[in-house]
């Protein structure tokens, strides 16, 4: 009896265990599907699930419906752009705030906390008004400055200075390293995990943002390319869905295709990022 | 009150098997220490009594009952963990009360229980501090503390005094000790030190690779070991062991039954010339190292610290008593068994191959 | 020499830091003092001169206005709604995919988690698609169940609901994550103690479990709280704060004001009212992590 009921939970357990996978991943399998319909297809009751010929025309009929190239190639000039400003700004920064002790260092400190939880939707405004003045609104630019701190980078990257032992940059500096030499072989080599991380978080919010370059783009030629596929919507009207989602896949496979590969870093660096 | 019995008892991690159709009965009243090297399975017995590590097949029976499907909180056993596992969101008295509160017990017997148990063992004044507040020690009477308050027929303690410092962990024996004497309850304690064991047990079961190797009284455990592992673990410094042939039948002697001379004995079970090659003075006992030209070395405990390193001497084992004859399985050959003369007449060739 | 090699020491931290606090400067202090300042202009964009100092106008009025009123309103149900059900959702598929590390609850984690690395813009898209109603797959499925239909995104009643599916669907991996991590982090052996105190599964749920991951639990509040104020992107994409101001939130208004009405004051205005929502969170958030020592 005991061994039966056991049994039928086991199966119960694995039921509801596939229920929550489809629940979670079937959206994209969604995506893929409409975006191989025909026009007729996408436009039936009850919906088409698989479509009788995929139609790979679609993603050409997306790629010419605005200028992809050029959205595809902002995005990853802006993400290049950040990613590498960031670090330039980040890296010195925590570890003056890690090794130094100087007169404003907890003020200058809770800036960096304030910077991390202080939200775009507040500073929007000014920033708008400000790059205008600054004559920037056509360019790349507005896009990039403003992430140039990284402020959760910065917090990061201080803790993992910080467990660095004392005793180990005592040593380099007995072997006459420089204060450069220490950072660039010593202290980068052991945060390698925190850097990884905060290249995956930039990468993850900066290939996804859609509010800020919303604000910040006038013109197509600076916009990145979830602006650009969000105004798919718009025109290719309500009916073209096929031609949508296949422009939805431009700005779905690069991360759906580094998510298959690293899963495992990055769930894990996920998890702890609420530890801290 | 309670005798526990292990039948046939089996236990796996997924397909690695750990303890194999083990037997073991653990007397009533006793205070019995599990010891053995780290993975040898002793924790892994504890945590069977416990019921939080259940057996893969096999009985687990507490006063003759099988209590394989009784839940660990109603096996009447209480258990001290290494890490004291104290619960860290709650007060000290919290601690202590929180199996007492899922047992049922009415609010005003409770008081009076934990205000006993408290001045028992020195926590009254830290009632209600958080664990975090406490020092190691103070922890430590916590666990003990949540434990005892249950009044349990069995007590459990899983090498509970390992991460105290040395002086600390020598005064909470004695504790323990009193507190056995008092209680006259069933304990079983894990350890992996056997002067713990030795100081603290009236039985000792010892344990390697999920097998006991021998279950006796501290003076037996010393004096008769059952087998070469028995002989080796039970002692500090361990016993010497030596090859008595070519077979793999081998002799020991424990490194405080040896003589050191100058001179050439008569009349020795055993001898050896040498030269001492470390000295290690302790105090109130020098440990010496000889070591003879073939390459065989002589551990000696002495109480005397005449004798300088790379000094010629003669170390040797007067009484034929002291030395211990194991066969190639290490199993004890003991003086009324068969090849007992046997051992007897190589330990006479090797003495005289010495000379 | 020895004075140089002092002042050098003296200044090199803040050099070292001095890029960093530029940004922070230029793109978060300075906007903040901005926002609040604006707040009391009338700022005219086309004539800057016509620009004046209207005290308290911008906030009387805005206060007043019908659009702001039901943008508070929505986004505190939405606010508390995501708390709710997010902290529910996530801590019970943490317990049920995290108390045993096995290739099924991996997967299952991956499969929860996926949707909150992928851009709102594609999640919104997606939605849009399967909620519309006339040849959209969520009606087609409840056709197929003989269940009633619903107008999901294009009917006041229900669009708000259906933007909070998408946004729980969208964050509750990310928090299960978190309360994963929460729950292994909590030792095995405490559990064992619970056991043998006779606690059963519940209460060792609610008097072990619970308080030991408190902290990460109000983290977890707090995040969801400052998250869902700030909403913006998915109100945008799915409704465009439609029909009929249903689902209209907070920095949608702002977005509405400065980029439609160009009325910057009003827009920075909501902007310090949001700027003070998130001022207490964060105010919150670090004043527990100094008591959060004693879990040590």
């Amino acid at each position: 009896m005991y061994g039966v009921s056991q049994n039928i939970k086991n199966t119960a357990n694995i039921i509801l265990k596939i229920l929550v996978v489809a629940i979670f991943a079937f959206p994209f399998l969604w995506v893929i599907s409409v975006s191989l319909q025909t026009d007729a297809e996408v436009n039936t009751f009850p919906a088409t699930i698989i479509p009788k010929t995929p139609q790979f025309n679609n993603y050409v009929r997306a790629w010419q419906a605005g200028p992809f190239l050029t959205y595809f190639k902002n995005s990853v000039v802006i993400i290049v752009a950040i990613i590498t400003i960031q670090m330039l700004i980040m890296i010195p920064a925590a570890y003056a705030f890690a090794m130094y002790d100087f007169k404003l260092k907890n003020i200058l400190f809770s800036l960096v906390l304030i910077a991390f939880m202080v939200p775009t939707q507040v500073t929007f405004v000014p920033v708008y008004l400000m790059m205008g003045e600054w004559g920037l609104l056509r360019t790349l630019w507005p896009q990039i400055l403003p992430f140039m701190t990284n402020a959760f980078g910065i917090f990061l990257l201080r803790q993992y200075f910080m467990q660095v032992p004392e005793e180990l940059i005592e040593a380099a500096r007995l072997d006459n390293a420089s204060e450069l030499k220490i950072v660039y072989k010593l202290m980068i080599p052991m945060a390698k995990p925190a850097l990884a991380t905060i290249i995956l978080f930039s990468f993850v919010s900066h290939w996804n943002e859609y509010f800020w370059p919303l604000i910040m783009t006038n013109t197509t030629d600076v916009r990145p390319l979830t602006v650009g596929i969000a105004a798919l919507k718009s025109t290719e009207g309500f009916v073209n869905w096929n031609t949508i989602m296949a422009g939805n896949m431009f700005l779905i496979a690069p991360i759906l295709i580094v998510y298959v590969f690293c899963s495992r870093f990055i769930i894990k660096a996920f998890s702890y990022s609420g530890i801290k | 009150m309670a005798k526990i019995e292990f039948r046939n008892v089996t236990k796996a991690f997924d397909k690695n098997v750990v303890i194999k159709d083990l037997n073991l009965e653990i007397e009533d009243g006793s205070f019995t220490v599990l010891v053995g090297p780290s993975g040898c399975g002793k924790t892994t017995l504890l945590r069977m009594i416990a019921g939080i590590g259940p057996q893969t097949s096999g009985q687990v029976l507490i006063d003759g009952v099988d209590v394989s499907n009784v839940p660990p909180g109603k096996r009447k056993v209480a258990m001290v963990f290494q890490n004291y596992a104290i619960y860290p969101t709650m007060t000290v008295k919290e601690n202590i009360e929180f199996g007492l509160k899922n047992n049922k017990v009415p609010k005003e017997q409770r008081e009076k229980l934990i205000n006993e148990t408290a001045s028992k063992v020195g926590l009254t004044e830290y009632l209600n501090r958080k664990p975090s507040q406490l020092s190691g020690g103070q922890r430590q009477r916590v666990a003990l503390a949540r434990a005892m308050v249950k009044n349990p027929s069995v007590f459990l303690m899983d090498e509970p005094l390992s991460n105290l410092d040395a002086k600390l962990r020598v005064q909470m024996r004695v504790e323990l000790i009193e507190l056995h004497n008092k209680l006259k309850t069933t304990f079983v304690y894990v350890t992996h030190d056997q002067v713990e064991a030795m100081s603290m047990a009236d039985t000792i079961v010892l344990m390697n690779e999920g097998k006991i190797q021998q279950k006796a009284s501290p003076e037996v455990m010393y004096k008769d070991p059952d087998n070469l592992f028995a002989a080796r673990f039970i002692g500090s410094p361990p016993m010497n062991v030596c090859n008595l042939d070519h077979k793999g039948n081998k002799f020991g002697f424990r490194p405080e039954r040896v003589d050191i001379t100058d001179e050439y004995v008569n009349d020795t079970a055993f001898i050896m010339e040498g030269v001492v090659v470390t000295r290690e003075m302790l105090g109130h006992e020098t440990i010496y190292s000889v070591r003879n030209e073939e390459g065989i070395t002589v551990t000696v405990k002495r109480l005397d610290d005449k004798w300088r390193m790379d000094q010629k001497v003669f170390v040797s084992v007067k009484d034929i008593k002291d030395i211990y004859f194991f066969g190639k399985d290490g199993q004890r050959i003991r003086e009324n068994d068969n090849d007992y003369a046997y051992c007897i007449n190589q330990l006479r060739g090797v003495k005289n191959e010495e000379n | 020499m020895r004075k140089i090699d002092k002042i050098k020491q003296y200044v090199f931290p803040y050099l070292l830091i001095l890029p960093s606090m530029v940004g922070i400067g230029l793109f978060v202090v300075y906007p903040i003092i901005k926002v609040i300042i604006l707040s009391f202009y009338s700022t005219n964009m086309i004539n800057p001169a016509k620009t004046k100092y209207v005290g308290f106008e911008n906030y009387i009025k805005m206060f007043n206005k019908v659009m702001f009123k039901k943008a508070m309103v929505n986004t505190s149900i939405y606010t508390l709604v995501m708390i709710v059900v997010v902290l529910a959702l996530s801590l019970l598929l943490a317990v049920w995919l995290g108390q045993k590390s096995s290739r099924i609850n991996y997967i299952c984690q991956m499969a929860v988690f996926l949707p909150h690395i992928i851009s709102i813009v594609s999640v919104a898209l997606i939605f849009v698609q399967m909620m519309e109603p006339n040849f959209g797959l969520f009606n087609s499925i409840l056709v197929a169940l003989n269940l009633p239909t619903s107008r999901w995104l294009q009917s006041s009643d229900t669009a708000l609901m259906s933007v909070l599916l998408v946004s729980i669907w969208k964050s509750v991996g990310y928090y299960t994550l978190i309360f994963i991590a929460a729950l292994q982090s909590v030792p095995r052996d405490i559990y064992e103690a619970a056991e043998l105190d006779n606690a059963g599964k519940f209460k060792t749920f609610y008097k072990i479990t619970l308080p030991m991951i408190s902290p990460q639990i109000f983290f977890v509040v707090i995040v969801l709280t400052i998250g869902s104020f700030k909403v913006i992107e998915t109100i945008r994409l799915m409704t465009n704060g439609g029909p009929n101001n249903a689902t209209t939130s907070l920095v949608f208004y702002i977005y509405r004001e400065v980029f439609n009405n160009t009325d910057i004051g009003k827009g920075a205005a909501a902007g310090v009212v949001l700027m003070v929502i998130v001022g207490i969170m964060t105010v919150l958030y670090f004043s527990s992590l100094s008591k959060r020592v004693h879990y040590r």
